[in-house]
Protein backbone atom coordinates (compact mmCIF):
# COMPACT_ATOMS: atom_id res chain seq x y z
CA UNK A 1 0.00 0.00 0.00
CA UNK A 2 1.45 3.38 -1.06
CA UNK A 3 -0.94 5.46 1.03
CA UNK A 4 -0.03 6.89 4.46
CA UNK A 5 -2.65 7.71 7.16
CA UNK A 6 -2.54 11.42 6.25
CA UNK A 7 -3.36 10.55 2.62
CA UNK A 8 -6.40 8.51 3.66
CA UNK A 9 -7.55 11.33 5.93
CA UNK A 10 -7.39 13.89 3.08
CA UNK A 11 -9.25 11.62 0.65
CA UNK A 12 -12.04 10.66 3.09
CA UNK A 13 -12.48 14.30 4.21
CA UNK A 14 -12.82 15.36 0.59
CA UNK A 15 -15.44 12.67 -0.12
CA UNK A 16 -17.57 13.68 2.88
CA UNK A 17 -17.34 17.40 2.01
CA UNK A 18 -18.21 16.79 -1.62
CA UNK A 19 -21.28 14.64 -1.01
CA UNK A 20 -22.55 16.93 1.77
CA UNK A 21 -22.16 20.01 -0.47
CA UNK A 22 -23.89 18.21 -3.33
CA UNK A 23 -26.89 17.34 -1.16
CA UNK A 24 -27.31 21.06 -0.36
CA UNK A 25 -28.35 21.58 -4.00
CA UNK A 26 -31.69 19.80 -3.39
CA UNK A 27 -33.23 22.72 -1.54
CA UNK A 28 -33.01 24.93 -4.66
CA UNK A 29 -34.90 22.53 -6.93
CA UNK A 30 -38.32 24.01 -7.74
CA UNK A 31 -38.93 22.90 -11.33
CA UNK A 32 -37.33 20.90 -14.12
CA UNK A 33 -35.23 23.83 -15.39
CA UNK A 34 -33.62 24.10 -11.93
CA UNK A 35 -32.88 20.37 -12.07
CA UNK A 36 -31.39 20.32 -15.57
CA UNK A 37 -29.99 23.80 -16.26
CA UNK A 38 -29.63 25.36 -12.78
CA UNK A 39 -32.53 27.75 -13.44
CA UNK A 40 -30.33 29.42 -16.14
CA UNK A 41 -28.66 31.48 -13.41
CA UNK A 42 -25.01 30.59 -13.93
CA UNK A 43 -22.53 33.49 -13.97
CA UNK A 44 -19.19 33.67 -15.80
CA UNK A 45 -16.82 32.35 -13.14
CA UNK A 46 -19.01 29.59 -11.73
CA UNK A 47 -19.68 28.72 -15.39
CA UNK A 48 -15.96 28.39 -16.11
CA UNK A 49 -15.51 26.20 -12.99
CA UNK A 50 -18.36 23.84 -13.84
CA UNK A 51 -17.48 23.58 -17.56
CA UNK A 52 -13.80 22.96 -16.84
CA UNK A 53 -14.56 20.44 -14.06
CA UNK A 54 -17.03 18.61 -16.32
CA UNK A 55 -14.50 18.10 -19.07
CA UNK A 56 -11.39 17.42 -16.94
CA UNK A 57 -11.48 13.98 -15.38
CA UNK A 58 -9.02 11.30 -14.38
CA UNK A 59 -9.89 9.77 -17.74
CA UNK A 60 -8.64 13.01 -19.40
CA UNK A 61 -5.35 12.81 -17.50
CA UNK A 62 -4.98 9.14 -18.38
CA UNK A 63 -5.57 9.38 -22.14
CA UNK A 64 -3.54 12.56 -22.49
CA UNK A 65 -0.74 10.99 -20.44
CA UNK A 66 -0.85 7.99 -22.77
CA UNK A 67 -0.61 10.28 -25.83
CA UNK A 68 2.39 12.12 -24.30
CA UNK A 69 4.09 8.80 -23.53
CA UNK A 70 3.53 7.34 -27.03
CA UNK A 71 3.92 10.40 -29.26
CA UNK A 72 5.94 12.91 -27.21
CA UNK A 73 5.57 16.63 -27.89
CA UNK A 74 3.84 15.99 -31.24
CA UNK A 75 0.72 15.05 -29.23
CA UNK A 76 0.53 18.68 -28.00
CA UNK A 77 -1.07 19.48 -31.38
CA UNK A 78 -4.33 17.79 -30.26
CA UNK A 79 -4.38 19.88 -27.05
CA UNK A 80 -3.60 23.09 -28.91
CA UNK A 81 -6.43 22.49 -31.39
CA UNK A 82 -8.97 21.72 -28.63
CA UNK A 83 -8.13 24.96 -26.79
CA UNK A 84 -7.90 27.24 -29.83
CA UNK A 85 -11.16 25.93 -31.32
CA UNK A 86 -12.91 26.58 -27.99
CA UNK A 87 -11.59 30.14 -27.92
CA UNK A 88 -12.85 30.68 -31.51
CA UNK A 89 -16.31 29.28 -30.55
CA UNK A 90 -16.39 31.58 -27.52
CA UNK A 91 -15.30 34.69 -29.42
CA UNK A 92 -17.65 34.16 -32.38
CA UNK A 93 -20.56 32.59 -30.46
CA UNK A 94 -20.82 29.95 -33.22
CA UNK A 95 -23.91 27.83 -32.39
CA UNK A 96 -23.72 28.44 -28.63
CA UNK A 97 -25.10 32.00 -28.75
CA UNK A 98 -28.13 30.84 -30.75
CA UNK A 99 -28.59 27.72 -28.61
CA UNK A 100 -28.66 29.79 -25.43
CA UNK A 101 -31.04 32.32 -26.97
CA UNK A 102 -33.48 29.47 -27.71
CA UNK A 103 -33.57 28.47 -24.00
CA UNK A 104 -33.00 24.77 -24.70
CA UNK A 105 -32.34 22.08 -22.07
CA UNK A 106 -30.84 19.38 -24.30
CA UNK A 107 -29.21 19.34 -27.76
CA UNK A 108 -31.78 16.99 -29.39
CA UNK A 109 -34.56 19.36 -28.23
CA UNK A 110 -33.38 21.69 -30.99
CA UNK A 111 -34.15 18.97 -33.58
CA UNK A 112 -37.86 19.04 -32.74
CA UNK A 113 -37.97 22.83 -32.76
CA UNK A 114 -36.27 23.06 -36.17
CA UNK A 115 -36.98 19.73 -37.87
CA UNK A 116 -39.46 17.21 -36.42
CA UNK A 117 -40.27 15.16 -33.34
CA UNK A 118 -39.13 11.99 -35.12
CA UNK A 119 -35.72 13.47 -35.79
CA UNK A 120 -35.47 14.56 -32.15
CA UNK A 121 -36.16 10.98 -31.14
CA UNK A 122 -33.53 9.60 -33.56
CA UNK A 123 -30.99 12.19 -32.40
CA UNK A 124 -31.85 11.42 -28.77
CA UNK A 125 -31.31 7.68 -29.27
CA UNK A 126 -27.98 8.17 -31.09
CA UNK A 127 -26.78 10.76 -28.57
CA UNK A 128 -27.70 8.52 -25.62
CA UNK A 129 -26.14 5.35 -27.08
CA UNK A 130 -22.95 7.10 -28.27
CA UNK A 131 -22.63 9.09 -25.03
CA UNK A 132 -23.15 6.19 -22.66
CA UNK A 133 -20.78 3.91 -24.61
CA UNK A 134 -18.26 6.74 -24.60
CA UNK A 135 -18.60 7.10 -20.84
CA UNK A 136 -18.56 3.31 -20.50
CA UNK A 137 -14.76 3.15 -20.48
CA UNK A 138 -14.31 5.80 -17.79
CA UNK A 139 -14.75 3.68 -14.64
CA UNK A 140 -12.26 0.99 -15.52
CA UNK A 141 -9.51 3.42 -16.49
CA UNK A 142 -10.17 5.67 -13.50
CA UNK A 143 -10.05 2.58 -11.31
CA UNK A 144 -6.68 1.61 -12.79
CA UNK A 145 -5.32 5.05 -11.94
CA UNK A 146 -6.55 4.84 -8.37
CA UNK A 147 -5.23 1.30 -7.86
CA UNK A 148 -1.76 2.15 -9.16
CA UNK A 149 -1.34 5.45 -7.29
CA UNK A 150 -2.85 4.45 -3.94
CA UNK A 151 -1.64 0.85 -4.01
CA UNK A 152 -5.13 -0.56 -3.25
CA UNK A 153 -5.23 -4.26 -4.04
CA UNK A 154 -6.69 -4.70 -7.55
CA UNK A 155 -9.14 -7.29 -6.12
CA UNK A 156 -10.96 -4.40 -4.45
CA UNK A 157 -11.05 -2.27 -7.61
CA UNK A 158 -14.67 -3.09 -8.48
CA UNK A 159 -15.85 -2.43 -4.92
CA UNK A 160 -14.00 0.91 -4.77
CA UNK A 161 -15.30 2.15 -8.13
CA UNK A 162 -18.83 1.01 -7.32
CA UNK A 163 -18.69 2.95 -4.04
CA UNK A 164 -17.49 6.09 -5.86
CA UNK A 165 -20.21 5.78 -8.50
CA UNK A 166 -22.85 5.36 -5.78
CA UNK A 167 -21.63 8.51 -4.01
CA UNK A 168 -21.87 10.46 -7.28
CA UNK A 169 -25.32 9.03 -7.93
CA UNK A 170 -26.59 10.06 -4.49
CA UNK A 171 -26.07 13.77 -4.99
CA UNK A 172 -26.69 13.87 -8.76
CA UNK A 173 -30.04 12.07 -8.51
CA UNK A 174 -31.16 14.18 -5.57
CA UNK A 175 -29.83 17.62 -6.51
CA UNK A 176 -29.50 17.53 -10.32
CA UNK A 177 -27.58 20.42 -11.91
CA UNK A 178 -27.75 22.44 -8.65
CA UNK A 179 -25.74 19.75 -6.85
CA UNK A 180 -23.43 19.32 -9.82
CA UNK A 181 -22.62 23.04 -9.98
CA UNK A 182 -21.76 23.23 -6.27
CA UNK A 183 -19.62 20.10 -6.28
CA UNK A 184 -18.00 21.08 -9.60
CA UNK A 185 -16.73 24.29 -8.00
CA UNK A 186 -15.07 22.44 -5.09
CA UNK A 187 -13.81 19.75 -7.45
CA UNK A 188 -12.43 22.26 -9.96
CA UNK A 189 -10.36 23.98 -7.27
CA UNK A 190 -8.98 20.68 -5.99
CA UNK A 191 -8.23 19.15 -9.40
CA UNK A 192 -6.51 22.34 -10.58
CA UNK A 193 -4.26 22.42 -7.52
CA UNK A 194 -3.44 18.73 -8.10
CA UNK A 195 -2.68 19.40 -11.79
CA UNK A 196 -0.27 22.22 -10.98
CA UNK A 197 1.44 20.21 -8.18
CA UNK A 198 1.90 17.13 -10.39
CA UNK A 199 3.29 19.22 -13.28
CA UNK A 200 5.93 20.76 -11.00
CA UNK A 201 6.84 17.38 -9.51
CA UNK A 202 7.03 15.66 -12.91
CA UNK A 203 9.40 18.23 -14.44
CA UNK A 204 11.45 18.41 -11.23
CA UNK A 205 11.95 14.62 -11.06
CA UNK A 206 12.40 13.82 -14.75
CA UNK A 207 14.24 17.06 -15.68
CA UNK A 208 13.18 19.18 -18.67
CA UNK A 209 16.39 18.52 -20.64
CA UNK A 210 16.09 14.77 -19.98
CA UNK A 211 12.49 14.74 -21.21
CA UNK A 212 13.46 16.52 -24.45
CA UNK A 213 16.47 14.20 -24.93
CA UNK A 214 14.42 11.02 -24.27
CA UNK A 215 11.67 12.03 -26.74
CA UNK A 216 14.32 12.95 -29.34
CA UNK A 217 16.28 9.69 -28.94
CA UNK A 218 13.13 7.51 -28.93
CA UNK A 219 11.05 9.12 -31.66
CA UNK A 220 13.39 11.47 -33.50
CA UNK A 221 11.74 14.49 -35.14
CA UNK A 222 8.37 12.63 -35.20
CA UNK A 223 8.26 13.22 -31.44
CA UNK A 224 8.05 16.97 -32.07
CA UNK A 225 6.55 17.45 -35.53
CA UNK A 226 2.85 16.37 -35.66
CA UNK A 227 2.82 16.48 -39.46
CA UNK A 228 5.77 14.10 -39.72
CA UNK A 229 4.46 11.74 -36.99
CA UNK A 230 2.85 8.76 -38.79
CA UNK A 231 -0.01 8.56 -36.25
CA UNK A 232 -1.00 12.17 -36.87
CA UNK A 233 -0.31 14.12 -40.10
CA UNK A 234 -2.43 16.72 -41.85
CA UNK A 235 -5.57 14.52 -42.05
CA UNK A 236 -5.50 14.01 -38.26
CA UNK A 237 -5.13 17.72 -37.61
CA UNK A 238 -8.04 18.69 -39.88
CA UNK A 239 -10.25 15.94 -38.41
CA UNK A 240 -9.39 17.23 -34.91
CA UNK A 241 -10.46 20.76 -35.88
CA UNK A 242 -13.84 19.45 -37.14
CA UNK A 243 -14.28 17.17 -34.14
CA UNK A 244 -13.50 19.86 -31.58
CA UNK A 245 -15.87 22.34 -33.24
CA UNK A 246 -18.60 19.72 -32.90
CA UNK A 247 -17.67 18.82 -29.30
CA UNK A 248 -17.55 22.41 -28.06
CA UNK A 249 -20.91 23.21 -29.62
CA UNK A 250 -22.95 19.97 -29.54
CA UNK A 251 -21.56 17.69 -26.81
CA UNK A 252 -24.48 17.34 -24.40
CA UNK A 253 -22.52 17.93 -21.16
CA UNK A 254 -20.75 21.01 -22.57
CA UNK A 255 -23.96 22.35 -24.10
CA UNK A 256 -25.79 22.00 -20.76
CA UNK A 257 -23.36 24.55 -19.27
CA UNK A 258 -24.14 26.91 -22.15
CA UNK A 259 -27.88 26.41 -21.53
CA UNK A 260 -27.36 27.09 -17.79
CA UNK A 261 -25.75 30.53 -18.17
CA UNK A 262 -27.64 33.75 -17.43
CA UNK A 263 -27.36 35.07 -21.02
CA UNK A 264 -25.88 34.30 -24.46
CA UNK A 265 -23.12 36.84 -23.76
CA UNK A 266 -22.08 35.02 -20.56
CA UNK A 267 -22.06 31.68 -22.42
CA UNK A 268 -19.56 33.15 -24.92
CA UNK A 269 -17.34 34.48 -22.12
CA UNK A 270 -17.40 31.12 -20.30
CA UNK A 271 -16.40 29.31 -23.49
CA UNK A 272 -13.56 31.74 -24.31
CA UNK A 273 -11.87 31.55 -20.91
CA UNK A 274 -12.36 27.81 -20.59
CA UNK A 275 -10.53 27.56 -23.94
CA UNK A 276 -7.35 28.74 -22.20
CA UNK A 277 -7.86 26.10 -19.49
CA UNK A 278 -8.24 23.51 -22.26
CA UNK A 279 -4.68 24.22 -23.42
CA UNK A 280 -3.39 23.12 -20.00
CA UNK A 281 -5.98 20.32 -19.73
CA UNK A 282 -4.28 18.62 -22.65
CA UNK A 283 -0.66 19.72 -22.58
CA UNK A 284 0.09 19.30 -18.86
CA UNK A 285 -0.90 15.60 -18.63
CA UNK A 286 0.87 14.98 -21.95
CA UNK A 287 3.98 16.41 -20.30
CA UNK A 288 3.47 13.96 -17.39
CA UNK A 289 3.32 11.14 -19.95
CA UNK A 290 6.59 12.27 -21.54
CA UNK A 291 8.14 12.52 -18.06
CA UNK A 292 6.99 8.95 -17.33
CA UNK A 293 8.64 7.83 -20.59
CA UNK A 294 11.87 9.48 -19.42
CA UNK A 295 11.79 7.80 -16.00
CA UNK A 296 10.44 4.34 -16.87
CA UNK A 297 10.66 3.85 -20.66
CA UNK A 298 13.27 1.07 -20.70
CA UNK A 299 11.26 -2.03 -21.72
CA UNK A 300 10.81 -3.85 -25.01
CA UNK A 301 9.83 -1.73 -28.00
CA UNK A 302 6.13 -1.50 -28.79
CA UNK A 303 5.52 0.35 -32.10
CA UNK A 304 8.92 1.99 -31.71
CA UNK A 305 8.37 3.18 -28.11
CA UNK A 306 9.84 1.30 -25.10
CA UNK A 307 7.22 -0.08 -22.69
CA UNK A 308 7.37 1.24 -19.12
CA UNK A 309 9.07 -0.98 -16.55
CA UNK A 310 8.37 -0.24 -12.88
CA UNK A 311 9.91 -2.34 -10.09
CA UNK A 312 10.77 -5.03 -12.63
CA UNK A 313 7.20 -5.23 -13.92
CA UNK A 314 6.29 -4.24 -17.50
CA UNK A 315 3.18 -2.04 -17.73
CA UNK A 316 0.97 -0.72 -20.53
CA UNK A 317 1.89 2.83 -21.70
CA UNK A 318 -1.36 4.24 -20.25
CA UNK A 319 -0.32 3.05 -16.76
CA UNK A 320 3.12 4.69 -16.87
CA UNK A 321 1.88 8.10 -15.69
CA UNK A 322 0.05 6.87 -12.54
CA UNK A 323 3.03 4.60 -11.75
CA UNK A 324 5.26 7.68 -11.92
CA UNK A 325 2.97 9.56 -9.50
CA UNK A 326 3.05 6.63 -7.06
CA UNK A 327 6.82 6.74 -7.10
CA UNK A 328 7.57 10.50 -6.99
CA UNK A 329 4.88 11.93 -4.65
CA UNK A 330 5.45 11.92 -0.89
CA UNK A 331 2.91 11.40 1.96
CA UNK A 332 0.37 14.22 2.19
CA UNK A 333 1.04 15.40 -1.36
CA UNK A 334 -0.10 12.02 -2.62
CA UNK A 335 -3.36 12.39 -0.65
CA UNK A 336 -3.96 15.86 -2.13
CA UNK A 337 -3.28 14.60 -5.66
CA UNK A 338 -5.51 11.52 -5.28
CA UNK A 339 -8.28 13.68 -3.76
CA UNK A 340 -7.81 16.02 -6.75
CA UNK A 341 -8.08 13.12 -9.17
CA UNK A 342 -11.13 11.77 -7.33
CA UNK A 343 -12.61 15.26 -7.60
CA UNK A 344 -11.91 15.20 -11.34
CA UNK A 345 -13.51 11.76 -11.61
CA UNK A 346 -16.62 12.71 -9.67
CA UNK A 347 -17.19 16.02 -11.45
CA UNK A 348 -17.02 14.38 -14.87
CA UNK A 349 -19.12 11.35 -13.94
CA UNK A 350 -21.86 13.32 -12.19
CA UNK A 351 -22.15 15.75 -15.12
CA UNK A 352 -22.17 12.93 -17.65
CA UNK A 353 -24.78 11.00 -15.64
CA UNK A 354 -27.00 14.09 -15.63
CA UNK A 355 -26.30 14.87 -19.30
CA UNK A 356 -27.15 11.47 -20.74
CA UNK A 357 -30.08 10.85 -18.40
CA UNK A 358 -31.51 14.26 -19.43
CA UNK A 359 -31.43 13.10 -23.07
CA UNK A 360 -33.11 9.78 -22.18
CA UNK A 361 -35.90 11.46 -20.22
CA UNK A 362 -36.46 14.65 -22.26
CA UNK A 363 -35.71 13.42 -25.79
CA UNK A 364 -36.73 9.77 -25.74
CA UNK A 365 -39.28 9.06 -22.99
CA UNK A 366 -41.27 12.33 -23.08
CA UNK A 367 -41.64 12.56 -26.91
CA UNK A 368 -42.73 8.88 -27.04
CA UNK A 369 -45.34 9.57 -24.36
CA UNK A 370 -46.63 12.58 -26.28
CA UNK A 371 -46.69 10.58 -29.51
CA UNK A 372 -48.85 8.00 -27.73
CA UNK A 373 -51.34 10.75 -26.92
CA UNK A 374 -50.63 10.84 -23.20
CA UNK A 375 -50.94 14.22 -21.40
CA UNK A 376 -47.79 16.29 -20.78
CA UNK A 377 -46.04 15.56 -17.48
CA UNK A 378 -45.88 18.13 -14.69
CA UNK A 379 -42.49 19.61 -13.78
CA UNK A 380 -42.41 17.42 -10.67
CA UNK A 381 -43.07 14.25 -12.68
CA UNK A 382 -40.39 15.24 -15.22
CA UNK A 383 -37.86 15.52 -12.39
CA UNK A 384 -38.93 12.06 -11.21
CA UNK A 385 -38.43 10.59 -14.72
CA UNK A 386 -35.01 12.29 -14.88
CA UNK A 387 -34.03 10.73 -11.57
CA UNK A 388 -35.07 7.27 -12.78
CA UNK A 389 -33.07 7.76 -16.01
CA UNK A 390 -30.10 8.85 -13.92
CA UNK A 391 -30.29 5.65 -11.88
CA UNK A 392 -30.57 3.57 -15.06
CA UNK A 393 -27.45 5.15 -16.61
CA UNK A 394 -25.56 4.70 -13.32
CA UNK A 395 -26.46 1.00 -13.06
CA UNK A 396 -25.58 0.38 -16.72
CA UNK A 397 -22.17 1.97 -16.23
CA UNK A 398 -21.54 -0.07 -13.12
CA UNK A 399 -21.85 -3.31 -15.09
CA UNK A 400 -20.57 -2.27 -18.53
CA UNK A 401 -17.87 0.16 -17.43
CA UNK A 402 -16.01 -2.15 -15.11
CA UNK A 403 -15.71 -5.06 -17.54
CA UNK A 404 -15.24 -3.54 -21.00
CA UNK A 405 -11.69 -2.73 -22.19
CA UNK A 406 -11.36 -0.32 -25.14
CA UNK A 407 -9.07 -1.33 -28.03
CA UNK A 408 -6.04 0.87 -28.96
CA UNK A 409 -5.33 4.38 -27.66
CA UNK A 410 -8.20 5.51 -25.39
CA UNK A 411 -8.19 9.07 -26.79
CA UNK A 412 -8.88 7.77 -30.30
CA UNK A 413 -11.55 5.31 -29.08
CA UNK A 414 -13.37 8.17 -27.34
CA UNK A 415 -13.08 10.33 -30.47
CA UNK A 416 -14.56 7.64 -32.70
CA UNK A 417 -17.48 6.72 -30.41
CA UNK A 418 -18.24 10.44 -30.11
CA UNK A 419 -18.09 10.88 -33.89
CA UNK A 420 -20.89 8.29 -34.36
CA UNK A 421 -23.44 10.91 -33.38
CA UNK A 422 -21.43 14.15 -33.34
CA UNK A 423 -20.92 14.19 -37.13
CA UNK A 424 -24.67 14.13 -37.90
CA UNK A 425 -25.66 16.27 -34.93
CA UNK A 426 -23.12 19.02 -35.69
CA UNK A 427 -24.01 19.15 -39.39
CA UNK A 428 -27.78 19.25 -38.61
CA UNK A 429 -27.29 22.00 -36.04
CA UNK A 430 -25.08 24.11 -38.33
CA UNK A 431 -27.52 23.56 -41.22
CA UNK A 432 -30.54 24.31 -39.07
CA UNK A 433 -29.12 27.49 -37.55
CA UNK A 434 -27.32 28.97 -40.56
CA UNK A 435 -28.87 27.51 -43.76
CA UNK A 436 -32.51 28.35 -44.44
CA UNK A 437 -32.90 25.57 -47.05
CA UNK A 438 -32.16 22.71 -44.57
CA UNK A 439 -35.16 20.46 -43.92
CA UNK A 440 -36.21 17.26 -42.13
CA UNK A 441 -35.27 14.90 -45.00
CA UNK A 442 -31.77 16.38 -44.99
CA UNK A 443 -31.66 16.05 -41.19
CA UNK A 444 -32.51 12.33 -41.26
CA UNK A 445 -29.97 11.66 -44.01
CA UNK A 446 -27.25 13.61 -42.14
CA UNK A 447 -27.81 11.71 -38.88
CA UNK A 448 -27.91 8.27 -40.52
CA UNK A 449 -25.06 8.85 -42.97
CA UNK A 450 -22.90 10.44 -40.25
CA UNK A 451 -23.38 7.40 -37.98
CA UNK A 452 -22.78 4.94 -40.86
CA UNK A 453 -19.70 6.94 -41.92
CA UNK A 454 -18.18 6.42 -38.47
CA UNK A 455 -19.26 2.81 -37.80
CA UNK A 456 -18.65 1.05 -41.15
CA UNK A 457 -15.14 2.34 -42.00
CA UNK A 458 -13.78 1.96 -38.46
CA UNK A 459 -15.36 -1.24 -37.18
CA UNK A 460 -15.84 -3.20 -40.45
CA UNK A 461 -13.32 -1.85 -42.96
CA UNK A 462 -10.66 -1.13 -40.27
CA UNK A 463 -9.71 2.24 -41.76
CA UNK A 464 -7.65 4.62 -39.62
CA UNK A 465 -9.35 7.00 -37.17
CA UNK A 466 -8.40 10.02 -39.28
CA UNK A 467 -9.99 8.75 -42.48
CA UNK A 468 -13.02 7.48 -40.55
CA UNK A 469 -13.51 10.93 -39.02
CA UNK A 470 -13.40 12.61 -42.43
CA UNK A 471 -15.78 10.04 -43.82
CA UNK A 472 -18.35 10.59 -41.05
CA UNK A 473 -18.38 14.40 -41.27
CA UNK A 474 -18.24 14.36 -45.09
CA UNK A 475 -21.13 11.90 -45.45
CA UNK A 476 -23.23 13.80 -42.87
CA UNK A 477 -22.74 17.06 -44.79
CA UNK A 478 -23.52 15.35 -48.08
CA UNK A 479 -26.68 13.84 -46.55
CA UNK A 480 -27.93 17.20 -45.28
CA UNK A 481 -27.31 18.98 -48.59
CA UNK A 482 -28.75 16.24 -50.82
CA UNK A 483 -31.77 15.60 -48.58
CA UNK A 484 -32.54 19.30 -48.21
CA UNK A 485 -32.28 19.95 -51.95
CA UNK A 486 -34.37 16.90 -52.86
CA UNK A 487 -37.00 17.27 -50.13
CA UNK A 488 -39.74 19.87 -49.81
CA UNK A 489 -38.55 23.40 -49.00
CA UNK A 490 -39.27 23.91 -45.27
CA UNK A 491 -41.64 26.72 -44.31
CA UNK A 492 -40.04 29.28 -41.92
CA UNK A 493 -40.59 27.79 -38.45
CA UNK A 494 -41.62 29.54 -35.26
CA UNK A 495 -38.14 28.59 -33.97
CA UNK A 496 -36.49 30.77 -36.66
CA UNK A 497 -38.72 33.72 -35.72
CA UNK A 498 -38.12 33.16 -32.00
CA UNK A 499 -34.39 32.99 -32.59
CA UNK A 500 -34.38 36.25 -34.56
CA UNK A 501 -36.31 37.94 -31.74
CA UNK A 502 -34.07 36.55 -29.01
CA UNK A 503 -30.88 37.56 -30.80
CA UNK A 504 -32.21 41.10 -31.36
CA UNK A 505 -33.15 41.34 -27.67
CA UNK A 506 -29.67 40.15 -26.68
CA UNK A 507 -28.10 42.84 -28.87
CA UNK B 1 12.86 19.87 -34.84
CA UNK B 2 14.34 22.89 -33.04
CA UNK B 3 11.55 25.18 -34.24
CA UNK B 4 8.94 22.72 -33.07
CA UNK B 5 10.63 22.41 -29.69
CA UNK B 6 10.65 26.21 -29.27
CA UNK B 7 7.00 26.35 -30.36
CA UNK B 8 5.87 23.60 -27.95
CA UNK B 9 7.89 25.05 -25.07
CA UNK B 10 6.28 28.46 -25.57
CA UNK B 11 2.81 26.85 -25.90
CA UNK B 12 3.37 24.85 -22.72
CA UNK B 13 4.45 27.93 -20.77
CA UNK B 14 1.38 29.86 -21.96
CA UNK B 15 -0.89 26.89 -21.17
CA UNK B 16 0.58 26.41 -17.68
CA UNK B 17 0.44 30.09 -16.75
CA UNK B 18 -3.13 30.54 -18.10
CA UNK B 19 -4.24 27.44 -16.20
CA UNK B 20 -2.79 28.69 -12.91
CA UNK B 21 -3.96 32.31 -13.28
CA UNK B 22 -7.52 31.43 -14.37
CA UNK B 23 -7.76 28.92 -11.49
CA UNK B 24 -6.82 31.67 -9.02
CA UNK B 25 -9.40 34.09 -10.43
CA UNK B 26 -12.16 31.46 -10.62
CA UNK B 27 -11.50 30.37 -7.01
CA UNK B 28 -12.26 33.88 -5.73
CA UNK B 29 -14.90 35.14 -8.16
CA UNK B 30 -16.60 31.76 -8.71
CA UNK B 31 -17.50 31.58 -5.04
CA UNK B 32 -19.14 35.04 -5.23
CA UNK B 33 -20.96 33.95 -8.39
CA UNK B 34 -22.39 30.89 -6.66
CA UNK B 35 -23.59 32.93 -3.67
CA UNK B 36 -25.28 35.38 -6.03
CA UNK B 37 -26.90 32.56 -7.97
CA UNK B 38 -28.29 30.82 -4.90
CA UNK B 39 -29.43 34.16 -3.47
CA UNK B 40 -31.44 34.79 -6.63
CA UNK B 41 -32.92 31.31 -6.62
CA UNK B 42 -33.89 31.58 -2.94
CA UNK B 43 -35.60 34.91 -3.70
CA UNK B 44 -37.43 33.32 -6.62
CA UNK B 45 -38.71 30.56 -4.35
CA UNK B 46 -39.90 33.13 -1.78
CA UNK B 47 -41.86 34.93 -4.53
CA UNK B 48 -43.37 31.65 -5.70
CA UNK B 49 -44.54 30.86 -2.18
CA UNK B 50 -46.10 34.31 -1.75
Amino acid sequence: MHFAAIDWFIVVAYLILSVAAGLLGKKYIGNVSHYLVAGRELGTYAGIATLAATEIGTITFMYNGELGYKYGFAAFAAALISGLVMIVVGRTGLVIERFRALRLMTVPEYFERKYSRGLRLLAGILVAIGGILNMGVFLKIEGEFLTIVSGIDSRYLIAVMTAILLLELVYTVVGGMMAVVITDFIQYVLLSVATIVVSIYAVHHAGWDNIVAKVASTMGSAGFDPIENPKFGITFLIWQVLLWFSIHTCWQTTAMRVFSTRSPEISKRVMTWTGFIYLGRGMLPMLWGAAALTLFGVGALDNGVPLPVVNGQTLAPIDAMPAMLASILGPGIKGIVVAGMLAATMSVNSSYLLGWSAVISQDIILPIREQMGKPALSSRSQIFVNRLANLFVGLFLMFWGLYYTPPGAVYLYLNITGTIYLAGTFICVIGGLYWKRSNTTGGYLAMLMGAAGAIIPFFFLHWSENITGFCAFGLAALGLVLGSLMGKRAAPSSTDARLERALKEAE
Amino acid sequence: MNYWLIFWTASLVIAGISFAVITGIVMVKGYKDLRLMFGRLAEERMHDRE
